[in-house]
């Protein structure tokens, strides 16, 4: 039984009047990756960023319920967000690489945390990052060049080894691969195989072969509302609910 | 509600014959689309070119004009100082109180008597009125002139000195090739022009009191306006609560951009000098009114500038753990600079042209000594142009011009640096 590294209970978000998540109480693992899968609108995007309290930037948006990281309240008002964030690092559907140098995309991280003393630990840091990224070989001649001049795939692992850079315990990732050919795709599946259990990954994707190949438990939302929560190849090949069922073979999305 | 299923045609009758694209109506329309393509270039260039012309009208009779203000005629006069000496001794000048022992001295009437020795009769004539204030000048730097003869050269008067420069009546023209031959007269770069300020004759104006005096002002206005106007449109960004009080402002900030600038001369007055008793004509009071000029320009363009900054930058910093305010510093600001630079070079010139706020605040003083403090009495490039503007006396025409090109030739360094700044910032990637 895998010990559990976020979990959430009843939780509800709003956009101003509008519920977007309904009582949605799910439990992170911290070894496994879990996916959430889901038509589009059903709120998953919304769900994901409760867990690193990015919600707290978009306007009117109002979230009840309680998430715990490691047991500790993270809406509880000594949390302290900016370092919840670094310990919950994020990627985002779109790759959004920081206008700066390959470098110091991934460096920025580390710095403002303070994690590296010096120059050669920061160095360091910046060549395990991307070697742990998948990067390494292909970028090690041209740090300083700007990291917005990669390819689409370039820039993405670039974004999982800046996340990855400031050692967080969870990592949440928004469709990561949407914007991403097969090729690309691929090598961002096997690292997020080979980052599984040392960091808890969180994947929301559209790609039900993704899902099944790369996660252990799968979430299925649907209109806001957790529908099934499981392991991966239960929900895939023995969902309980009809709307899983339905959802999975392509049925309605 | 009609029970026929909703879709793609649905409603709609479905044409039978497809389009046919090399039919006679079809190349028309696309002969049309060429023809309004090329008439609207056309018409691109031709609003190009005029304005590129008016700007070339424009710099070339300011050239033509101004390049003369820039030399200045001397005529060649040799100075017997110890008949004026009475007693006076270089050590006397030098010692303290020298400059009243100086002021002591009839140098007006040496260099006129000296005149009328040299050149006859009507000698004087020839000598612009401020021409003393070479020998005083000379002697200044070196007193021990005072006891020895000495060859000087001094500013021609204003009809010898247009005459010199191909534009005076006959005699004076006949009277400056007589002096030529004998070389007594001399046109060369008008070096006073740079180092002294405004005064009443024209043959020894300059124009670095006023330039000084700019210079002044605009430190104060840049390292107000650019600071305050960015740092305010940061807060209304990135902090100010969305409700009626930021609408509000920002309605105040939109119109503050496009209220007359005499008004904000008006203010200037109103506050600074009548409320805090700040010292009249003073470039910190012109700073502090072309700030309030300005501000509301950087802000809009900053806040444009920030607004366009992609969030996704944002979020990227948010969810690296950086906190509002490293965020702001290091992805917003960097990613805005060039837009607010841009706007501070467009607020700027307009500062720098301005006359009608500072003329409230009394910077069209008549000032003939360089600020040397942001309190002291100064006035600005373009007040001392309509000043000059205005003078009777021919010999202003061309010092007119000159005052111009200065302050376009200012213009463009401050705008040069801006835009060195901004692709600075831009060349980063
Ligand atoms: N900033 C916002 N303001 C208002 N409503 C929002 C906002 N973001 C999302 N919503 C609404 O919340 C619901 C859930 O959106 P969310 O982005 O979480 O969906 P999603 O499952 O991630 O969809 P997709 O798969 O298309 O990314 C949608 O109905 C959406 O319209
Ligand atoms: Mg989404």
């Amino acid at each position: 039984m895998a010990s559990h590294k976020m979990s959430a209970r009843d939780v509800n978000v709003f956009y101003g009047e509008k519920q977007a998540i309904r009582n949605v109480s799910i439990d992170v693992d911290k070894e496994n990756v879990t996916a959430f899968i889901g038509p589009s609108g059903c709120g998953k995007s919304t769900f994901l960023r409760t867990l690193n309290r990015m919600n707290d930037t978009v306007v009117g948006c109002r979230t009840e319920g309680r998430i715990e990281l490691d047991g500790e309240d993270i809406y509880a008002s000594e949390m302290d967000v900016v370092l919840l964030r670094a310990r919950v690092g994020m990627v985002f559907q779109k790759p959004n690489p920081f206008p700066k140098s390959i470098y110091e995309n991934i460096a920025y991280g580390p710095r403002i945390h303070g994690l590296a003393e010096n120059k050669s630990a920061m160095d360091h840091v910046v060549e395990t990052s991307l070697h742990r990224a998948g990067l390494w070989n292909e970028v090690k001649d041209r740090l300083q060049e700007s990291g917005t001049a990669l390819s689409g795939g370039q820039q993405q692992r670039l974004c999982i080894a800046r996340a990855i850079a400031v050692d967080p315990e969870v990592i949440l990732m928004d469709e990561p691969c949407s914007a991403l050919d097969p090729i690309a795709t691929a090598k961002i599946e096997e690292l997020i195989t080979e980052l599984r259990g040392r960091f808890a990954i969180v994947i929301v994707t559209h790609n039900m072969q993704q899902a099944a190949r790369v996660s252990q438990r799968t979430a299925f939302f649907h209109l806001g509302e957790l529908v099934e929560y499981g392991a991966t190849a239960d929900i895939f090949t023995n969902p309980t609910q009809t709307r899983t069922q339905d959802y999975i073979t392509g049925r309605y999305g | 509600m009609s029970d026929r299923a909703p879709g793609i045609g649905g409603d709609l009758p479905v044409t039978s014959n497809p389009s046919r694209w090399n039919s006679d109506v079809m190349q028309r329309r696309v002969a049309r689309r060429y023809a309004s393509e090329r008439r609207f270039r056309r018409i691109g260039l031709f609003a190009v070119a005029l304005s590129a012309g008016f700007l070339a009208f424009l710099l070339l009779s300011m050239v033509i004009n101004g390049a003369r203000g820039f030399t200045q005629t001397e005529i060649k006069l040799t100075v017997n100082f110890p008949s004026i000496a009475a007693g006076v001794t270089p050590a006397a000048l030098s010692a303290k109180g020298g400059d009243e022992a100086l002021s002591g001295l009839d140098l007006e009437g040496l260099a006129a008597s000296e005149a009328t020795a040299a050149y006859g009769e009507n000698g004087a004539a020839l000598l612009s009125d401020g021409a003393w204030l070479t020998l005083r000048d000379a002697i200044k730097s070196d007193p021990t002139l005072i006891t020895r003869k000495g060859e000087m050269w001094v500013p021609a008067s204003v009809e010898i000195d247009a005459a010199a420069k191909g534009r005076g009546d006959t005699a004076n023209t006949r009277l400056v090739a007589q002096l030529k031959t004998n070389g007594q007269i001399k046109t060369g770069l008008n070096k006073t022009f740079f180092t002294s300020s405004d005064s009443t004759d024209p043959t020894v104006v300059g124009i670095w009191g006023a330039f000084k005096g700019t210079l002044l002002t605009m430190l104060v206005t840049a390292l107000l306006a650019f600071p305050v106007g960015t740092l305010a449109a940061l807060y209304l960004e990135e902090y100010a609560p969305r409700n009626r009080w930021t609408d509000l402002i920002e309605v105040s900030i939109n119109n503050l951009a496009a209220v007359p600038s005499i008004i904000f001369g008006l203010l200037g007055l109103a506050v600074f000098l009548n409320f805090f008793h700040m010292p009249r004509s003073a470039p910190i009071v012109g700073g502090l009114t072309l700030a309030l000029m300005t501000m509301p320009v950087i802000v809009i363009a900053s806040r444009n500038a920030i607004k366009a900054v992609p969030p996704s930058i944002r979020d990227g910093a948010l969810a690296m753990g950086a906190s509002p305010v490293q965020v702001v510093f290091h992805h917003v600001l960097p990613l805005a600079m060039p837009g607010i630079l841009t706007g501070t070079i467009i607020g700027m010139a307009r500062a720098l042209g301005e006359t009608a706020p500072l003329i409230m605040i009394g910077m069209r003083a008549f000032i003939s000594s360089p600020p040397t403090s942001f309190t002291e009495p100064a006035t600005v490039l373009p007040v001392q142009i309509f000043l000059w503007s205005d003078e009777v006396s021919s010999g202003f025409v061309e010092k007119t011009s000159a005052a111009i090109i200065v302050l376009l030739v200012f213009l463009m360094t401050m705008n040069a640096t801006a835009i060195y700044l901004r692709n600075h910032f831009e060349r980063r990637w």
